[in-house]
This record gives C-alpha cells, sequence and structure tokens, in this order.
C-alpha cells in the first residue's frame, strides 16, 4: 500500500497552504474564464510546475503520489487550476522527460516551470475523441523537417502555452494499422501558421482555457521531433495518459473532499425544526457514503500512483482509479448540493461550481465507458 | 554578512490550547507545534537579506526538547542554509548562555531573536543574550541592510520610522513586518530533507545553565463569555438609562 506520509505529505501541505491564498480569487476568475497570471507564476515559484522534473533537469523529481496528493490539494480549492497544472507538469513534462534528448530537455523544460505560462497537449480532433489513432493530423515532409496540418480541439492551456505537444500521422493513415505514422513534435506557439479559436464556454472548469488550435503548414525541424518517428501514438498519447489519469482520480478526490468538507461545515451550522440539519440521518447517510467513497477513490489514485513509482504496470489501475474516483466526485458534489439546497444552487456557496467542475472528470482522459472498455480489455488479457 | 537566528519551536497558532490538570502547563500531547511566529519574520527578514546578496549565509540554531528538529528542518525548508540543534533545558539565563557559546563558536556577523517566543512572551532571551556576548542589541527591527561591519536597522515607529547604525557583530529582536514570511518551496522542502542537523546536548556546552527561574504559579483559560442582554422594556429614554446604569453596575466600564 502506498504510504502519503514524510515527504510526499509535507510537499502536498506546502501546496495546500499556498492555493487557500487564492481562494478569495475563484469567483472573479472563474466568471472571467481566466488563471490570473500570478497565480501560476505563483506555482512556479513553489516549485509545482517542476514537481515531475528530475532534479538534474532543474525541477525536484518528486513521486508520482506526491504529484497526486498535489493535485487533490489544488483541487480541493480551485479544479481549474489542478486540471492546467495536470496537463503541464503530467502528460506534457512527463513525456518530455521520457523522451526528449538532453538538448531538448534543456530547451523545453525551464518554460513549464518558470510560472509565465503552462503548456498545451493537442491530441482530440473533431473527428476523434475516444478513438484518438483516427486523427487527421499531418506532419508532411519538407527537406529536414515537416510541415504540421490540422485541427485540434479540446485543448487545455492553448492561451497560457509557450509550446504544444502534437500528435500528427507521418505518411499516409493506414487502415489496418490505425496507429502507424502518428508522431508526436514540441511545437512553440509563436510558430507562423498556428491559429488559436476562441475560448471554449465550457459547463464548468471555467477558469480553465480550452480552445482549438488551427495548424496550417506549421514548419518544425528534427529538434522539435519527440522521440522517434511513427511511435508518438503508444510512448506519447498512450503512456501520457495513464499517467494523466491518476492526476485526473486525484483532481475527483480532491473535488470530492472540497464538497464534503462545505456540506459538513453547512450541516452543522444550519438550524431547520429546531436542530441542525447535521442530526438528521438521510443526510448523514449521505455524508456517509461520500465520504467512503472518497477515501476509496484516494487509495485507488495513490495505489495506481505508488505502482508508477515503483515500476509496476500501472494502466488498468489508473483506469480504475479515474473510473471511480470522477463518478464518486459527481456522487459527492450532488450530495453537497443538496445538502446546501437552496444555497447549494446560488453561485456564491460553492457547491453548484464543484458540482460542475466534476462533470468534466467521467469525460476527459477517457470517458467512463473508455475506461471500462481498458479495464474489461486488460481482465480478459489475464485471463487468457 | 552571516546571519544567525534564534528560533524556538512553539504550540502553533492556530490550535486551541488546553490547560493541563493541575493548572500549571499546557496540554502537549496531540499538539501542532511551529517556529514561533517572531521568529518566522527574522527568518523572512534574514531571507530578503540573502535574496539581494547570495553571498549571504543564513543559520539558525535551537536549543530545547528534540523535537525541535521538526522547526529547523521547516527553516531549512524556507531556505535558510544550515540548523543545529541544542538539546536541553535551561533557565532563561542558562539558555542565553548556551546560546552566547553557539554564537561565539559560529562568529556570525548579526544574530536575529524574535522579539519575543508566542508561548511565554516573555521577550527575554534576545537582550539577554546581547547582554551575555557583551554585543549591542537593538530591538523590534523590521528590515536589515549590511554595510562593511555594520549594519543599518529599521524600527517601526509611531507613524514613522527610525533607522539605527550598529557596528557588528550585534543582536536584533524582530518585530512583525508587512513582509509576511515566505512558505517553503517544494525544492527547499526536497533539499531541507536532505540536510545533516547536527545535535548536541547542552551539557556539552560546558555553560551555567542554572539561574532565577520563573515557576508559573497557574494557569487559567479566559473565562467563558457570557450571552448577551438585550434591553428592550420601555422606550428609549428609559432604555438608554438602564443601559448606563448596567454598564456602570455590573460591566463597570463606566
Amino acid at each position: 500500500m502506498p504510504v502519503a506520509r514524510g515527504t510526499e505529505r509535507e510537499l502536498a501541505d506546502a501546496v495546500a497552504a499556498y492555493v487557500a491564498t487564492l481562494a478569495p480569487s475563484i469567483a472573479a476568475a472563474e466568471r472571467e474564464g481566466r488563471l490570473p497570471p500570478d497565480a501560476i507564476r505563483g506555482l512556479g515559484r513553489l516549485g509545482v510546475l517542476g514537481m515531475t522534473v528530475p532534479e538534474a533537469d532543474g525541477g525536484i523529481g518528486a513521486s508520482a503520489v506526491a504529484f497526486a496528493l498535489v493535485l487533490e490539494e489544488l483541487s480541493a480549492v480551485w479544479p481549474s487550476l489542478a486540471v492546467a497544472v495536470s496537463v503541464n507538469s503530467g502528460i506534457v513534462a512527463g513525456s518530455i522527460v521520457r523522451l526528449a534528448t538532453a538538448a531538448q530537455r534543456a530547451r523545453w523544460l525551464p518554460r513549464l516551470m518558470d510560472g509565465e505560462g503552462l503548456a498545451s497537449f493537442c491530441l482530440t480532433e473533431p473527428s476523434s475523441g475516444s478513438d484518438a489513432a483516427s486523427l487527421r493530423a499531418t506532419a508532411v515532409r519538407d527537406s529536414d523537417g515537416w510541415r504540421i496540418s490540422g485541427e485540434k480541439l479540446f485543448v487545455t492551456n492553448a492561451r497560457y502555452a509557450p509550446f504544444a505537444l502534437v500528435l500528427a500521422r507521418v505518411g499516409e493513415a493506414d487502415p489496418a494499422r490505425p496507429h502507424a505514422g502518428i508522431t508526436a513534435f514540441v511545437v512553440p506557439m509563436t510558430s507562423n501558421g498556428i491559429r488559436v479559436g476562441r475560448s471554449e464556454a465550457k459547463h464548468g472548469l471555467l477558469a480553465s482555457d480550452t480552445s482549438a488550435i488551427v495548424f496550417d503548414g506549421v514548419r518544425v525541424g528534427r529538434d522539435d521531433l519527440l522521440g522517434e518517428e511513427g511511435r508518438g501514438f503508444g510512448a506519447v498519447a498512450l503512456a501520457g495518459l495513464d499517467s494523466g489519469r491518476i492526476g485526473i482520480a486525484a483532481q475527483a478526490v480532491g473535488i470530492a473532499r472540497g464538497a464534503i468538507a462545505l456540506a459538513t461545515a453547512y450541516a452543522k451550522e444550519r438550524r431547520q425544526f429546531g436542530r441542525p440539519i447535521a442530526e438528521f440521518q438521510s443526510l448523514r447517510f449521505a455524508l456517509a457514503r461520500a465520504a467512503v467513497d472518497t477515501d476509496a477513490a484516494r487509495l485507488l489514485a495513490l495505489r495506481a500512483a505508488w505502482s508508477k513509482d515503483n515500476g509496476l504496470p500501472f494502466g488498468r489501475l489508473a483506469a480504475q482509479a479515474k473510473l471511480f474516483a470522477s463518478e464518486a466526485a459527481n456522487r459527492a458534489t450532488h450530495t453537497a448540493l443538496q445538502v446546501l439546497g437552496g444555497y447549494g444552487y446560488l453561485c456564491d456557496f460553492g457547491a453548484e461550481r464543484l458540482a460542475r467542475d466534476a462533470r468534466a472528470t467521467t469525460i476527459y482522459e477517457g470517458t467512463s465507458e473508455i475506461q471500462r472498455l481498458v479495464i474489461a480489455r486488460s481482465l480478459l488479457a489475464e485471463a487468457a | 554578512m552571516k546571519i544567525l537566528i534564534c528560533l524556538k519551536q512553539v504550540p502553533d497558532s492556530t490550535v486551541r490550547v488546553k490547560v493541563a490538570p493541575g493548572g500549571k502547563d499546557i496540554v502537549t500531547e496531540g499538539m501542532t507545534w511551529a517556529i514561533s511566529p517572531y521568529d518566522e519574520y527574522a527568518i523572512e527578514l534574514a531571507l530578503e537579506v540573502k535574496d539581494g546578496d547570495p553571498t549571504t549565509t543564513v543559520s539558525v540554531v535551537s536549543v530545547g526538547p528534540a523535537r525541535a528538529r521538526d522547526a529547523l528542518r521547516q527553516a531549512l525548508a524556507m531556505g535558510c542554509d544550515d540548523a543545529s540543534l541544542v538539546v536541553g533545558e535551561a533557565s532563561g539565563l542558562g539558555l542565553s548562555r548556551a546560546l552566547a557559546k553557539v554564537v561565539m563558536e559560529a562568529k556570525p556577523d548579526v544574530v536575529l531573536c524574535g522579539k519575543q517566543a508566542s508561548d511565554d512572551d516573555q521577550g527575554f532571551i534576545g537582550p539577554a543574550l546581547a547582554e551575555a556576548l557583551s554585543w549591542p542589541h537593538v530591538p523590534f527591527v523590521t528590515k536589515l541592510a549590511g554595510a562593511s561591519g555594520a549594519v543599518e536597522a529599521w524600527r517601526e515607529t509611531e507613524g514613522g520610522h527610525e533607522v539605527w547604525k550598529a557596528s557588528a557583530p550585534v543582536v536584533l529582536t524582530v518585530q512583525k513586518s508587512a513582509k509576511e514570511p515566505r512558505y517553503p518551496s517544494l525544492p527547499g522542502i526536497m533539499k531541507a530533507k536532505k540536510k545533516e542537523i547536527p545535535e548536541r546536548e547542552i551539557v556539552s556546552l560546558n555553560v551555567d545553565t542554572s539561574g532565577q527561574t520563573l515557576e508559573i504559579a497557574s494557569l487559567e483559560p479566559p473565562p467563558v463569555r457570557g450571552g448577551g442582554k438585550m434591553l428592550k422594556d420601555g422606550d428609549m429614554a428609559a432604555i438608554a438609562a438602564d443601559l448606563v446604569r448596567l454598564l456602570r453596575e455590573e460591566a463597570k466600564v463606566l
């Protein structure tokens, strides 16, 4: 079992203390639909953005368990901030650390950590979501490099990104081998031919930027290729999503925890029929259910993270954690909203925000349905 | 500049303390401990000097129980360079002598202490340490700058501030200032884990740890606040008269 104490707990506590100071700015930032640059700078100064980057590359090389605990702490207060960090320091930094050359690491990693921006990950397209390998973006050979063309959707951090990690196909699509040719590139957002679409109006996670990016013959060189040509789907998309799912599971745990904290505080204070509503059994049962759900979700998430830290297979564990935690977060936030009653429905009390934010967790980094496919596939392969 | 900070571990200020049975101590079981808040301001003040001049070294020392190691670790995580722990108990004067011995060994240019510890609030150690060292002492400092062989220390005063110059070495006691102590950064926490915190027993310092001791005769929690009283009878003039009478006779504030 993972042990979440000592250094890992201390790192998470330091982040909890920091994010608590951001609480007063959340409502305005969510209304405006943007993360305050100072909040991102603060994360850079604190060292959160470089958590997953090895010490030799200027980060702190913290464990996956520590990163999961930190994402939980961020999410318990501000889920929009957590998802931005999860993409920058999870999928993007993780892929670069795993696959980039020393020169590339020196070029890219400092910009993921300096707090001046947050990197983005471009996989999803108008016609490819869950079926990610059917992507249509192309990277056409052009002298010693490539030209990337295509449209990417649901790009988190598009507006804040110094560069994007982009998956595009080199060569013709082959229906028999859908992964073939898919290649990962790191593309500076200042490149010619990049157009960022409008910031999408979303149901939740309002301060997190989600936009489309259009690539129109964007020139990249050999230095911008991440890993091997044609190996991007397995090495970046699938591997990145496995780790990313631990992050979303941790995010969901944080959201659920934040909702339970709101609900319990309110239930003890709010009096109806001459007593605090916390004394009514129906409400107690609902809170107990949410608490057990959240703890179970946390243990699943930490087990997946611990397995990753210990070099054990964790793809299925991450899918299980993500599936359970995201659905638990949806139940817990709805419980919290119901406990707060009419006040839960008002924007000033925070419960409805967490409920909206939780909704994304059963969708991104693979829907619940995709998680079930991943889990079942692994289960049946074991039985074979 | 070489700065040495003397710090004390105290009950965390967010903890509700309870009086122990016997009424002479507080319940320490399950207590959350922290660096005394004024000592944290001293750390921040020293680290600001270091931010401006990276050749500055900031050391921390604590004389106290073994658990004070956690407070030292926290100071390292905030950015202090090194820490050492002296384990043992002493009277106030004895503690000053022990710290003076540590200071003489470390030979800093500046010694910083919080102006008082938030547990006993005596404000004794800083001035006593300066006395034990025969060094100058500037109290209630909020900002510090170094010049060759001397320091300039800012003191907040009513409606302004004073700048004091003192020859180094010097003891400064630190007052709360507008600059809040920084959070430990994550790299700071990781680095602090790797640093050794040397520890020695107070007896090994060979100083007189005795001295006049103060004894706490009794501790009492503040009285439970009574409920308010609503004055509703009569017209405004009658209520006002009633209020004046109660303030004079019951609350005894007039």
